[in-house]
Protein backbone atom coordinates (compact mmCIF):
# COMPACT_ATOMS: atom_id res chain seq x y z
CA UNK A 1 0.00 0.00 0.00
CA UNK A 2 0.98 3.30 -0.72
CA UNK A 3 1.69 6.29 1.74
CA UNK A 4 -1.86 7.62 0.76
CA UNK A 5 -3.36 4.54 1.79
CA UNK A 6 -2.07 5.09 5.10
CA UNK A 7 -3.24 8.36 6.04
CA UNK A 8 -6.46 8.01 4.36
CA UNK A 9 -6.75 5.44 7.14
CA UNK A 10 -5.73 7.28 9.27
CA UNK A 11 -8.05 10.46 8.81
CA UNK A 12 -11.00 7.68 8.01
CA UNK A 13 -10.48 6.49 11.87
CA UNK A 14 -9.99 9.45 13.67
CA UNK A 15 -13.33 11.00 11.82
CA UNK A 16 -15.38 7.78 12.85
CA UNK A 17 -13.79 7.92 16.33
CA UNK A 18 -15.71 11.31 17.17
CA UNK A 19 -18.72 10.31 15.35
CA UNK A 20 -19.25 6.79 16.46
CA UNK A 21 -20.67 5.73 19.50
CA UNK A 22 -21.31 2.49 21.69
CA UNK A 23 -20.94 -0.79 19.88
CA UNK A 24 -20.38 0.91 17.06
CA UNK A 25 -16.78 1.87 18.55
CA UNK A 26 -16.24 -1.97 19.23
CA UNK A 27 -16.94 -2.44 15.01
CA UNK A 28 -14.50 0.37 14.37
CA UNK A 29 -11.55 -1.59 16.87
CA UNK A 30 -12.31 -4.48 14.77
CA UNK A 31 -11.37 -2.72 11.46
CA UNK A 32 -8.35 -1.26 12.91
CA UNK A 33 -7.03 -4.36 14.15
CA UNK A 34 -7.62 -6.36 10.77
CA UNK A 35 -5.80 -2.97 9.16
CA UNK A 36 -3.15 -3.27 11.71
CA UNK A 37 -2.80 -6.88 11.09
CA UNK A 38 -2.62 -6.64 6.97
CA UNK A 39 -0.52 -3.72 6.87
CA UNK A 40 1.05 -2.66 10.01
CA UNK A 41 1.41 -5.66 12.33
CA UNK A 42 4.75 -3.42 14.18
CA UNK A 43 2.15 -0.94 15.12
CA UNK A 44 0.12 -3.83 17.19
CA UNK A 45 2.53 -3.99 19.23
CA UNK A 46 1.56 -1.16 21.43
CA UNK A 47 -1.32 -3.16 22.53
CA UNK A 48 1.38 -5.40 24.26
CA UNK A 49 2.60 -2.44 26.27
CA UNK A 50 1.00 -1.51 30.21
CA UNK A 51 1.20 1.89 29.76
CA UNK A 52 -1.25 1.91 26.87
CA UNK A 53 -4.13 -0.29 28.88
CA UNK A 54 -3.34 2.31 32.02
CA UNK A 55 -4.19 4.97 29.52
CA UNK A 56 -7.57 3.27 28.06
CA UNK A 57 -8.27 1.70 31.54
CA UNK A 58 -8.48 4.67 33.42
CA UNK A 59 -11.37 5.86 32.24
CA UNK A 60 -13.29 3.12 33.01
CA UNK A 61 -11.67 2.51 36.27
CA UNK A 62 -12.68 6.14 37.14
CA UNK A 63 -16.05 6.59 35.10
CA UNK A 64 -18.51 4.31 37.52
CA UNK A 65 -17.51 6.70 40.59
CA UNK A 66 -17.67 10.11 39.23
CA UNK A 67 -20.16 10.48 36.78
CA UNK A 68 -23.97 10.04 37.61
CA UNK A 69 -25.59 9.24 40.64
CA UNK A 70 -24.50 5.50 42.51
CA UNK A 71 -27.06 2.92 41.59
CA UNK A 72 -25.73 -0.25 42.79
CA UNK A 73 -23.52 -1.20 45.85
CA UNK A 74 -20.77 -3.97 45.35
CA UNK A 75 -19.53 -4.46 48.60
CA UNK A 76 -18.16 -1.43 50.49
CA UNK A 77 -18.13 0.46 46.89
CA UNK A 78 -21.18 2.19 45.60
CA UNK A 79 -21.16 2.69 41.62
CA UNK A 80 -23.25 3.86 39.17
CA UNK A 81 -24.08 2.26 36.23
CA UNK A 82 -24.47 5.10 33.95
CA UNK A 83 -20.59 5.90 35.31
CA UNK A 84 -19.94 2.50 33.95
CA UNK A 85 -21.44 2.54 30.95
CA UNK A 86 -20.09 6.64 30.08
CA UNK A 87 -16.69 4.88 31.00
CA UNK A 88 -16.30 1.86 28.64
CA UNK A 89 -17.39 4.16 25.99
CA UNK A 90 -14.71 6.74 26.83
CA UNK A 91 -11.80 4.17 26.97
CA UNK A 92 -13.13 2.78 24.07
CA UNK A 93 -13.09 6.12 22.08
CA UNK A 94 -9.41 6.43 23.50
CA UNK A 95 -8.54 3.11 22.16
CA UNK A 96 -10.20 3.72 18.37
CA UNK A 97 -8.21 6.93 18.38
CA UNK A 98 -4.48 6.38 19.83
CA UNK A 99 -4.98 3.09 17.49
CA UNK A 100 -5.39 5.20 14.15
CA UNK A 101 -3.06 6.95 14.65
CA UNK A 102 -0.63 4.31 15.46
CA UNK A 103 -0.83 1.59 12.90
CA UNK A 104 -2.04 4.73 10.06
CA UNK A 105 0.67 7.68 10.15
CA UNK A 106 2.51 5.80 13.06
CA UNK A 107 3.60 2.78 10.42
CA UNK A 108 5.01 5.38 7.68
CA UNK A 109 8.74 5.29 6.94
CA UNK A 110 11.37 8.38 6.46
CA UNK A 111 11.06 7.65 2.71
CA UNK A 112 7.25 7.65 2.92
CA UNK A 113 7.02 10.82 4.79
CA UNK A 114 9.68 12.84 2.53
CA UNK A 115 8.16 11.34 -0.49
CA UNK A 116 4.84 12.62 0.50
CA UNK A 117 6.15 16.03 1.40
CA UNK A 118 7.70 16.18 -2.52
CA UNK A 119 4.43 15.23 -3.67
CA UNK A 120 2.61 18.11 -1.79
CA UNK A 121 5.01 20.69 -3.44
CA UNK A 122 6.66 20.97 0.25
CA UNK A 123 10.39 19.76 -1.17
CA UNK A 124 12.32 21.57 1.29
CA UNK A 125 10.61 20.61 4.63
CA UNK A 126 10.76 16.80 3.60
CA UNK A 127 14.19 17.47 2.92
CA UNK A 128 14.81 19.02 6.45
CA UNK A 129 13.32 16.02 7.63
CA UNK A 130 15.39 13.59 5.67
CA UNK A 131 18.63 15.96 7.46
CA UNK A 132 16.92 15.78 10.97
CA UNK A 133 16.52 11.88 10.78
CA UNK A 134 19.70 11.45 9.32
CA UNK A 135 21.89 13.78 11.30
CA UNK A 136 19.69 12.71 14.53
CA UNK A 137 22.74 10.21 15.97
CA UNK A 138 25.56 12.69 15.67
CA UNK A 139 23.60 15.22 17.47
CA UNK A 140 23.30 13.39 20.13
CA UNK A 141 26.33 11.83 20.36
CA UNK A 142 27.96 15.26 20.14
CA UNK A 143 25.58 16.51 22.64
CA UNK A 144 26.33 13.87 25.16
CA UNK A 145 30.24 14.50 24.40
CA UNK A 146 30.08 18.10 24.90
CA UNK A 147 28.21 17.84 28.64
CA UNK A 148 31.00 15.00 29.29
CA UNK A 149 33.52 17.11 28.65
CA UNK A 150 32.82 19.83 30.51
CA UNK A 151 31.30 17.86 33.52
CA UNK A 152 34.89 15.98 33.50
CA UNK A 153 36.56 19.74 33.54
CA UNK A 154 34.96 20.71 36.42
CA UNK A 155 31.63 20.98 35.67
CA UNK A 156 30.28 20.40 39.01
CA UNK A 157 31.50 23.40 41.13
CA UNK A 158 30.38 26.02 38.33
CA UNK A 159 26.90 24.41 37.02
CA UNK A 160 25.73 27.28 35.65
CA UNK A 161 28.72 28.37 33.65
CA UNK A 162 29.04 25.05 32.73
CA UNK A 163 25.17 24.73 30.95
CA UNK A 164 25.83 27.97 29.58
CA UNK A 165 29.06 27.06 27.61
CA UNK A 166 27.41 23.24 26.88
CA UNK A 167 24.67 25.19 25.82
CA UNK A 168 26.57 27.16 23.24
CA UNK A 169 28.90 24.62 22.29
CA UNK A 170 25.94 22.56 21.03
CA UNK A 171 24.32 25.09 18.75
CA UNK A 172 27.56 26.11 17.12
CA UNK A 173 28.60 22.76 16.45
CA UNK A 174 24.93 22.38 15.52
CA UNK A 175 25.25 25.27 12.74
CA UNK A 176 28.78 23.28 11.94
CA UNK A 177 27.25 20.60 10.80
CA UNK A 178 24.93 22.32 9.11
CA UNK A 179 27.79 24.54 7.46
CA UNK A 180 28.60 20.78 6.33
CA UNK A 181 25.66 19.46 4.90
CA UNK A 182 24.46 22.77 2.65
CA UNK A 183 27.98 22.54 1.05
CA UNK A 184 27.47 19.10 -0.05
CA UNK A 185 23.88 20.08 -1.01
CA UNK A 186 25.25 22.59 -2.97
CA UNK A 187 28.09 20.27 -4.98
CA UNK A 188 24.86 18.30 -5.54
CA UNK A 189 23.18 21.29 -6.79
CA UNK A 190 20.23 20.86 -4.67
CA UNK A 191 17.62 23.21 -5.22
CA UNK A 192 14.55 23.05 -2.40
CA UNK A 193 12.43 25.24 -4.51
CA UNK A 194 12.91 23.26 -8.04
CA UNK A 195 12.90 20.00 -9.43
CA UNK A 196 10.20 17.76 -10.10
CA UNK A 197 7.79 16.42 -7.48
CA UNK A 198 8.52 12.65 -7.15
CA UNK A 199 5.61 10.06 -8.36
CA UNK A 200 3.91 8.69 -5.71
CA UNK A 201 0.57 6.87 -7.46
CA UNK A 202 -1.99 5.32 -5.85
CA UNK A 203 -1.91 1.16 -6.00
CA UNK A 204 -4.44 -1.01 -6.25
CA UNK A 205 -4.59 -1.90 -2.20
CA UNK A 206 -5.25 1.76 -1.74
CA UNK A 207 -8.17 1.73 -3.99
CA UNK A 208 -9.29 -1.36 -2.42
CA UNK A 209 -9.22 0.21 0.88
CA UNK A 210 -10.85 3.23 -0.22
CA UNK A 211 -14.05 0.66 -1.56
CA UNK A 212 -13.53 -1.56 2.00
CA UNK A 213 -14.05 1.79 3.94
CA UNK A 214 -16.55 2.89 1.60
CA UNK A 215 -18.56 0.18 2.77
CA UNK A 216 -17.78 0.21 6.39
CA UNK A 217 -18.83 3.37 6.47
CA UNK A 218 -22.61 2.44 5.31
CA UNK A 219 -22.74 -0.17 7.33
CA UNK A 220 -21.57 1.88 10.88
CA UNK A 221 -24.29 4.55 9.24
CA UNK A 222 -26.87 2.36 8.37
CA UNK B 1 8.02 29.36 1.15
CA UNK B 2 10.08 29.86 -2.27
CA UNK B 3 12.18 32.39 0.16
CA UNK B 4 13.49 29.72 2.30
CA UNK B 5 17.23 28.69 0.94
CA UNK B 6 18.97 25.84 1.49
CA UNK B 7 20.82 26.80 4.51
CA UNK B 8 17.84 27.59 6.03
CA UNK B 9 15.90 24.07 5.65
CA UNK B 10 19.10 22.75 6.58
CA UNK B 11 18.94 24.61 10.01
CA UNK B 12 15.42 24.01 10.11
CA UNK B 13 16.04 20.33 10.02
CA UNK B 14 19.42 20.66 12.56
CA UNK B 15 17.16 22.47 15.37
CA UNK B 16 14.21 20.09 14.81
CA UNK B 17 16.81 16.92 15.36
CA UNK B 18 18.29 18.59 18.45
CA UNK B 19 14.92 19.51 19.53
CA UNK B 20 14.25 15.64 18.81
CA UNK B 21 17.04 14.17 20.96
CA UNK B 22 15.67 16.37 24.12
CA UNK B 23 12.46 14.68 23.41
CA UNK B 24 13.19 11.22 22.70
CA UNK B 25 16.22 10.91 25.35
CA UNK B 26 15.33 13.26 28.12
CA UNK B 27 11.84 12.88 27.72
CA UNK B 28 11.84 9.01 28.01
CA UNK B 29 13.65 9.53 31.34
CA UNK B 30 11.48 12.11 32.54
CA UNK B 31 8.26 10.41 31.69
CA UNK B 32 9.41 6.49 33.21
CA UNK B 33 10.70 8.63 35.85
CA UNK B 34 6.87 10.99 36.62
CA UNK B 35 4.40 8.71 34.66
CA UNK B 36 1.81 10.88 32.87
CA UNK B 37 -0.86 9.56 34.86
CA UNK B 38 1.14 10.95 38.25
CA UNK B 39 2.24 14.22 37.00
CA UNK B 40 2.15 15.85 34.20
CA UNK B 41 3.49 19.35 35.29
CA UNK B 42 7.54 18.31 35.61
CA UNK B 43 7.73 16.82 32.58
CA UNK B 44 5.71 19.86 31.17
CA UNK B 45 7.63 22.37 32.37
CA UNK B 46 11.02 20.78 31.63
CA UNK B 47 10.71 19.58 28.24
CA UNK B 48 8.36 22.60 27.18
CA UNK B 49 11.21 25.27 28.44
CA UNK B 50 13.76 23.28 26.56
CA UNK B 51 12.01 22.56 23.41
CA UNK B 52 11.07 26.59 23.54
CA UNK B 53 15.07 27.34 24.43
CA UNK B 54 15.94 25.54 21.13
CA UNK B 55 13.30 26.19 18.75
CA UNK B 56 13.49 30.05 19.24
CA UNK B 57 17.70 29.70 19.11
CA UNK B 58 16.94 28.08 15.54
CA UNK B 59 14.84 31.30 14.87
CA UNK B 60 17.85 33.75 15.77
CA UNK B 61 19.18 32.17 12.15
CA UNK B 62 16.20 31.31 10.17
CA UNK B 63 14.82 34.77 10.71
CA UNK B 64 11.69 33.89 8.02
CA UNK B 65 8.13 33.46 9.22
CA UNK B 66 7.38 30.52 9.90
CA UNK B 67 10.47 28.68 10.97
CA UNK B 68 9.81 28.14 14.38
CA UNK B 69 6.95 26.10 13.18
CA UNK B 70 8.50 24.52 11.00
CA UNK B 71 11.24 22.95 13.31
CA UNK B 72 8.39 22.04 15.60
CA UNK B 73 7.07 19.97 12.57
CA UNK B 74 10.46 18.36 12.27
CA UNK B 75 9.92 17.65 15.56
CA UNK B 76 6.76 15.98 15.66
CA UNK B 77 7.64 13.65 12.54
CA UNK B 78 11.18 12.67 14.50
CA UNK B 79 8.44 11.72 17.34
CA UNK B 80 6.42 10.31 15.20
CA UNK B 81 9.00 8.05 13.24
CA UNK B 82 10.97 7.06 16.57
CA UNK B 83 10.22 3.41 17.65
CA UNK B 84 7.39 3.53 20.30
CA UNK B 85 6.79 7.25 19.25
CA UNK B 86 3.41 7.09 17.33
CA UNK B 87 1.31 8.81 20.32
CA UNK B 88 -0.95 11.41 19.38
CA UNK B 89 -0.24 13.28 22.52
CA UNK B 90 3.09 14.30 22.30
CA UNK B 91 2.99 15.21 18.50
CA UNK B 92 -0.01 17.70 19.24
CA UNK B 93 1.59 19.44 21.95
CA UNK B 94 4.88 19.78 19.93
CA UNK B 95 3.12 21.61 16.77
CA UNK B 96 1.09 23.51 19.15
CA UNK B 97 4.27 24.81 21.20
CA UNK B 98 5.50 25.46 17.60
CA UNK B 99 2.50 27.18 16.55
CA UNK B 100 2.51 29.62 19.83
CA UNK B 101 5.84 30.79 19.41
CA UNK B 102 5.00 31.53 15.99
CA UNK B 103 2.16 33.73 16.75
CA UNK B 104 4.08 35.25 19.22
CA UNK B 105 7.13 36.39 16.94
CA UNK B 106 4.46 37.67 14.49
CA UNK B 107 2.55 39.74 17.08
CA UNK B 108 6.27 40.96 17.92
CA UNK B 109 6.88 41.83 14.40
CA UNK B 110 10.55 42.36 14.18
CA UNK B 111 13.01 39.89 16.27
CA UNK B 112 12.92 41.50 19.61
CA UNK B 113 13.42 39.84 22.82
CA UNK B 114 10.15 40.07 24.74
CA UNK B 115 8.47 38.57 21.42
CA UNK B 116 10.88 35.56 22.08
CA UNK B 117 9.80 35.61 25.99
CA UNK B 118 6.06 35.87 25.06
CA UNK B 119 6.36 32.81 22.58
CA UNK B 120 8.55 31.36 25.06
CA UNK B 121 5.74 31.76 27.52
CA UNK B 122 2.90 30.74 25.24
CA UNK B 123 4.66 27.74 24.30
CA UNK B 124 5.04 26.01 28.11
CA UNK B 125 2.04 27.46 28.88
CA UNK B 126 0.00 25.46 26.30
CA UNK B 127 1.35 22.54 28.53
CA UNK B 128 -1.54 22.92 31.11
CA UNK B 129 -4.05 23.15 28.63
CA UNK B 130 -2.68 20.27 26.48
CA UNK B 131 -3.77 17.54 29.21
CA UNK B 132 -7.22 18.77 29.59
CA UNK B 133 -7.70 19.41 25.60
CA UNK B 134 -6.40 16.03 24.87
CA UNK B 135 -8.32 14.16 27.12
CA UNK B 136 -11.33 16.44 25.90
CA UNK B 137 -10.75 15.10 22.26
CA UNK B 138 -9.63 11.13 22.98
CA UNK B 139 -11.98 10.55 26.09
CA UNK B 140 -15.12 12.67 24.59
CA UNK B 141 -17.40 14.78 26.41
CA UNK B 142 -17.90 12.92 29.42
CA UNK B 143 -14.37 13.51 30.84
CA UNK B 144 -15.54 17.49 31.49
CA UNK B 145 -18.09 16.12 34.46
CA UNK B 146 -15.44 14.02 35.30
CA UNK B 147 -13.11 16.95 36.20
CA UNK B 148 -15.61 19.06 37.74
CA UNK B 149 -16.32 16.49 40.04
CA UNK B 150 -13.17 15.77 40.84
CA UNK B 151 -12.10 19.09 41.42
CA UNK B 152 -15.04 19.40 43.85
CA UNK B 153 -14.30 16.15 45.83
CA UNK B 154 -10.68 16.78 45.84
CA UNK B 155 -11.32 19.91 47.42
CA UNK B 156 -13.23 18.67 50.17
CA UNK B 157 -11.04 16.12 50.88
CA UNK B 158 -8.28 18.32 51.68
CA UNK B 159 -10.81 20.79 53.60
CA UNK B 160 -10.46 23.25 50.69
CA UNK B 161 -12.52 25.46 49.49
CA UNK B 162 -13.14 25.42 45.35
CA UNK B 163 -12.02 28.54 44.61
CA UNK B 164 -8.44 27.20 46.35
CA UNK B 165 -8.29 24.65 44.01
CA UNK B 166 -9.14 27.12 41.12
CA UNK B 167 -6.13 29.57 42.76
CA UNK B 168 -4.02 26.26 42.76
CA UNK B 169 -4.22 25.73 38.97
CA UNK B 170 -3.55 29.81 38.30
CA UNK B 171 -0.21 29.52 40.08
CA UNK B 172 0.73 25.91 38.35
CA UNK B 173 -0.41 28.36 34.73
CA UNK B 174 1.64 31.12 35.98
CA UNK B 175 4.78 28.98 37.12
CA UNK B 176 5.05 27.47 33.33
CA UNK B 177 4.57 30.95 32.34
CA UNK B 178 7.24 32.21 34.06
CA UNK B 179 9.54 29.36 32.94
CA UNK B 180 8.49 29.65 28.83
CA UNK B 181 9.31 33.25 29.38
CA UNK B 182 12.99 33.36 30.66
CA UNK B 183 13.43 29.99 28.31
CA UNK B 184 12.42 32.66 25.30
CA UNK B 185 14.57 35.10 26.86
CA UNK B 186 17.68 32.78 27.44
CA UNK B 187 17.10 32.09 23.62
CA UNK B 188 17.44 35.32 22.63
CA UNK B 189 20.76 35.75 24.39
CA UNK B 190 21.87 32.36 23.23
CA UNK B 191 21.20 33.04 19.68
CA UNK B 192 22.85 36.33 20.15
CA UNK B 193 25.64 34.46 21.78
CA UNK B 194 26.67 32.23 19.48
CA UNK B 195 26.00 34.46 16.16
CA UNK B 196 28.99 36.56 17.79
CA UNK B 197 31.10 33.57 18.77
CA UNK B 198 30.94 32.62 15.49
CA UNK B 199 31.46 35.72 13.83
CA UNK B 200 27.62 35.45 12.02
CA UNK B 201 25.85 39.10 11.74
CA UNK B 202 21.91 37.86 12.94
CA UNK B 203 20.09 39.79 10.03
CA UNK B 204 18.24 42.87 11.36
CA UNK B 205 14.61 42.69 11.32
CA UNK B 206 13.97 45.11 8.32
CA UNK B 207 16.24 42.36 6.73
CA UNK B 208 14.10 39.55 7.73
CA UNK B 209 12.20 37.70 5.15
CA UNK B 210 8.38 38.16 5.46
Amino acid sequence: MSPWGYLLFTLWSAVLAVLLHGWQLAGLAAVQMAFGWAWSREALRMLRRPRFWIFVLTAVAVGPFLIGEPDLVLGPLRISREGWAVGVEMAGRAFVLTLAFSVGIGALSLSDVVAVFDRVGLRGLGFAVGVAMNLFGTLREMATVTFQTLWLRGGRRRPWLTLRLFLITTVANTLRYGDEVVSAAAMRAFDPTWGGSGALPLRRADLWLLAALAVCTGIFFS
Amino acid sequence: MNRYTVRSWVIIGLFGALWGVVELTLGSYLHVIFPPQANTFLTGVVMGGIGALIALTGRHFVPNQGSVFLIAVVTALIKLLSPGGARLGPFVAILMEGLLMEVALLIAGRPRAWGFALGGALAVGWNFFHKFVMMRLVYGGSVVEVYEKMVKEGSQMLGLDVSAALLILGVLLLVRLIVGGIAGWSAWALGGAVARRLGRRVPSGEEVVR
